[in-house]
């Protein structure tokens, strides 16, 4: 258990819409300096959870605290303290960049100049064109940008990466990378493109149908879930492996692949010693994991 | 289920085509009561039907572009000539209805009435099928519909209802030769396979679809390339005065929020003056050749301007306001907008009063024009109507159809009970009632807007 107070402490938060229940009792607690992955498919209550966060919706039922303040109340004092990103944001399309940029840094008091000319430079954006004429990708490239320039304590990023190409979604990777580098700055992304996602978190809260189904450290998460490759060397695999806690398998002419959980990779070197066979123990991506989870 | 039934379903699946089949229906039964009641020939009252084709046929055709569009759609086996299937079934439907409706036509025999309602079928296919040709020639075929109204008027003006009727009762013949004629060339024309290429993977805008994020992302797309081609900018001291009021103001007081607003909502009517000013000097001349009907631009202006405008209570662009940040932002954005309004509208007045003693009276088709100055009587409704709608825009801001619904119907209602118990209500009518009512509205639209910063979800696509 982590001693610090949590900055976000969402408890049996519960958030309906008609008769979709988006959230159903969330409980969640996010640590400074946490680099949190939120995933689940289309409608699991990902970006319900994150605007619930920044107090744009309001919980039917329980309590959401971001830096210590309900986040109804959230005014400019804790949210100059929180960047924010989602899929097509709307953004004041009669401006120029330059000049978007300069208006939204007026409410920021720690808007950092050097840090905005940086990503300019790096995103390839135009400060001469309109923000109306910029395409998807460059958009999304510009609300990056005004959701970094003032190097906000808490960072929610909602599919930041989607109307990104693969070059501009390296770009993006770099960028948070490089985020993550500063000290106590906690990051919430929500992504469906889990491969980008594993490069970069700490943590992962994994969501269904308004549920939170796992709440974990991302090593912890690794450790958890092992593939074990079985190739018989000399005669036929038994019909029996003498493995536990196995949660998929396939067999096919002498081998098999185990997917194993909460079993310790020690234990399971040691169950494969009792097998005449050549045993190969891998870790599971976090995609892999994610379907296992999902699907249990 | 076969594909043409697929796609006829989007006819009821469509809600935001509840509204026009509401007003179609209401048309429809006025236009056959007048004929049930007095059917008399010769007088151009059974040309509704052709009206009502056209305006079925610059709608529903519609539907086909957005199926289109949709990358599988152009994929499916056989889909890409469902278009004129779909097109000629409405058509024909729509036109059997309303064509059984020239069997009421006095003074013909049966053989007679027959062949008119065959000719009848046919000007209404025509008429409809004009219609339809103009969804997938014209960009933005439902903005027709606006010049509907001066077409009528100007079709009553020069007697072409009578005329088209004339030659619908007169030459059956032509008119079915013709009909069968354009049918062939249309049938043709629809079944171009490089249509579906046109369109694939296009956004249209069909022009009933209230969905808010989609007609968002709609007009960014359309608009786009134009934003660059306006070349207006806002100059560097606009820019320095705003940013400097802000900048003025503590960064957790309200007035940095207020100013923030204002330079989001004021900008774009400044940069656009001329237009604005063009379009009023137009309207104070043509509204005063119209008489009392000009009272309506008093209601409708102020509708289109809150229907269009950008409100911070539910603005996804993320700054560091709070809920009682978007609170002041929004009052201030309302301000704004009511107060160029009310501008305009003394404008109107104004110059509705100069352009009296200069301009002339005309008589055209022995009808005389008199120009007269706008009733300074109808300032007033703009600031009646600002606080109602945006009020009604605030509670319902995920079903703009609702909005626009309830906005036209109390809109009527107003006029209607104007027209009907006018000199019940004029008694009634002075500066302290109108006094009261803005009161009523302000308050009423600052509670409406205080209960849905501070308790509603804020956030627009849920």
């Amino acid at each position: 258990m982590n001693n610090e107070e949590p900055i976000i402490q969402m408890r049996k938060v519960c958030k309906r819409f008609g008769k979709i229940r988006a959230l159903d009792e969330v409980d969640l607690e996010i640590y400074q300096g946490r680099i949190v992955g939120l995933l689940g498919a289309n409608g699991a209550g990902k970006s319900t959870l994150l605007r619930h966060i920044i107090g744009l919706y309001l919980e039917d039922e329980g309590e959401c605290v971001t830096f210590g303040c309900e986040a109804q109340n959230l005014g400019p004092a804790e949210l100059v303290r929180i960047g924010y990103v989602h899929q097509e944001g709307e953004l004041l399309d009669w401006m120029t960049v330059r000049q978007l940029v300069r208006y939204v840094s007026t409410y920021y008091p720690n808007w950092n100049r050097e840090l905005e000319e940086k990503y300019v430079e790096d995103f390839g954006i135009s400060t001469k064109v309109r923000v109306g004429s910029l395409s998807p990708g460059q958009r999304q490239r510009l609300a990056i940008l005004l959701a970094i320039g003032f190097e906000p304590e808490l960072l929610i990023l909602d599919e930041p990466a989607a109307a990104l190409d693969p070059v501009a979604r390296a770009q993006f990777l770099d960028l948070l990378l490089q985020i993550i580098q500063t000290e106590n700055r906690t990051i919430i992304i929500s992504s469906h493109i889990l491969s980008d996602v594993e490069k970069v978190i700490d943590h992962a809260v994994i969501m269904k149908e308004g549920r939170i189904l796992l709440d974990t450290g991302f090593d912890e998460l690794r450790e958890r879930f092992s593939q074990v490759r079985i190739s018989a060397l000399s005669k036929e695999l038994p019909d029996e492996l003498p493995f536990e806690n196995v949660v998929h398998c396939k067999r096919s002419d002498g081998q098999a692949i185990l997917t194993v959980q909460d079993c310790p990779r020690e234990k399971l070197q040691e169950q494969a010693k009792s097998l005449d066979c050549w045993v190969e123990i891998e870790t599971l991506s976090l995609e892999e994991i994610y379907k296992i989870v999902v699907s249990s | 289920m076969s594909v043409l039934t697929v796609n006829l379903k989007h006819l009821y699946q469509r809600r935001g085509l509840w509204l026009f089949y509401v007003i179609l229906v209401l048309f429809a039964l006025a236009g056959i009561a007048v004929l049930f009641e007095d059917a008399k020939a010769g007088q151009g009252r059974f040309i509704g039907l052709i009206v009502l084709a056209f305006v079925v046929g610059l709608l529903l055709p519609v539907l086909q572009i957005e199926v289109l569009s949709k990358p599988f759609s152009y994929c499916l086996p056989g889909h890409k000539r469902m278009v004129r299937k779909f097109v000629f079934c409405v058509g024909i439907v729509f036109n059997i209805f309303g064509s059984l409706l020239f069997f009421v036509y006095p003074d013909l025999n049966a053989g007679q009435l027959l062949l008119v309602v065959c000719s009848a079928f046919f000007a209404g296919l025509i008429s409809y099928l004009l219609g339809a040709g103009l969804v997938f020639t014209a960009r933005n075929s439902v903005a027709f519909i606006g010049f509907l109204p001066l077409i009528i008027v100007a079709g009553g003006f020069f007697d072409l209802h009578t005329v088209l009727e004339r030659v619908i009762i007169e030459n059956p013949l032509v008119v079915i030769s013709v009909g069968i004629l354009t049918g062939c060339v249309v049938w043709f024309w629809l079944g171009d396979e490089g249509r579906a290429r046109r369109y694939c993977n296009n956004v249209p805008w069909v022009g009933f679809d209230w969905n808010p994020a989609r007609m968002k992302k709609i007009i960014r797309i359309r608009m786009a390339g134009k934003w660059d081609k306006l070349n207006k900018y806002p100059s560097p001291r606009m820019e320095r005065f705003f940013l400097g009021r802000m900048n003025r103001c503590d960064y957790v007081s309200a007035g940095r929020y207020i100013w923030g607003a204002l330079y989001a909502a004021a900008v774009v009517p400044v940069l656009q003056w001329k237009s604005i000013l063009s379009i009023v000097i137009l309207m104070s001349f043509f509204l005063g050749y119209m008489g009392p009907a000009a009272t309506f631009i008093f209601f409708f202006m102020p509708i289109i301007v809150v229907m269009n405008m950008r409100l911070p209570v539910h603005s996804s662009m993320m700054i560091s306001g709070g809920r009682k940040e978007r609170f002041a932002g929004t009052i201030t954005a309302v301000a704004i907008a009511a107060v160029p309004i009310s501008a305009v509208a003394v404008a109107m007045v104004a110059l509705s009063m100069l352009f009296r003693a200069i301009v002339p009276e005309f008589t055209l088709r022995e009808v005389t024009f008199t120009y007269r100055a706008i009733s300074a009587g109808n300032l007033f409704i703009p600031l009646l109507i600002i606080p109602f709608a945006f009020a009604i825009r605030l509670i319902f801001y995920r079903k703009p159809i609702y909005v626009i619904s309830l906005l036209m119907f109390v809109i009527y209602l107003m006029v209607f009970t104007g027209i009907v118990w006018h000199e019940q209500f004029s008694d009634m009518i002075n500066l302290i009632s109108i006094i009261a009512l803005m009161i009523l509205g302000w308050g009423s639209f600052l509670l409406v807007l205080r209960y849905v910063c501070m308790r509603r979800s804020l956030a627009g696509d849920g």
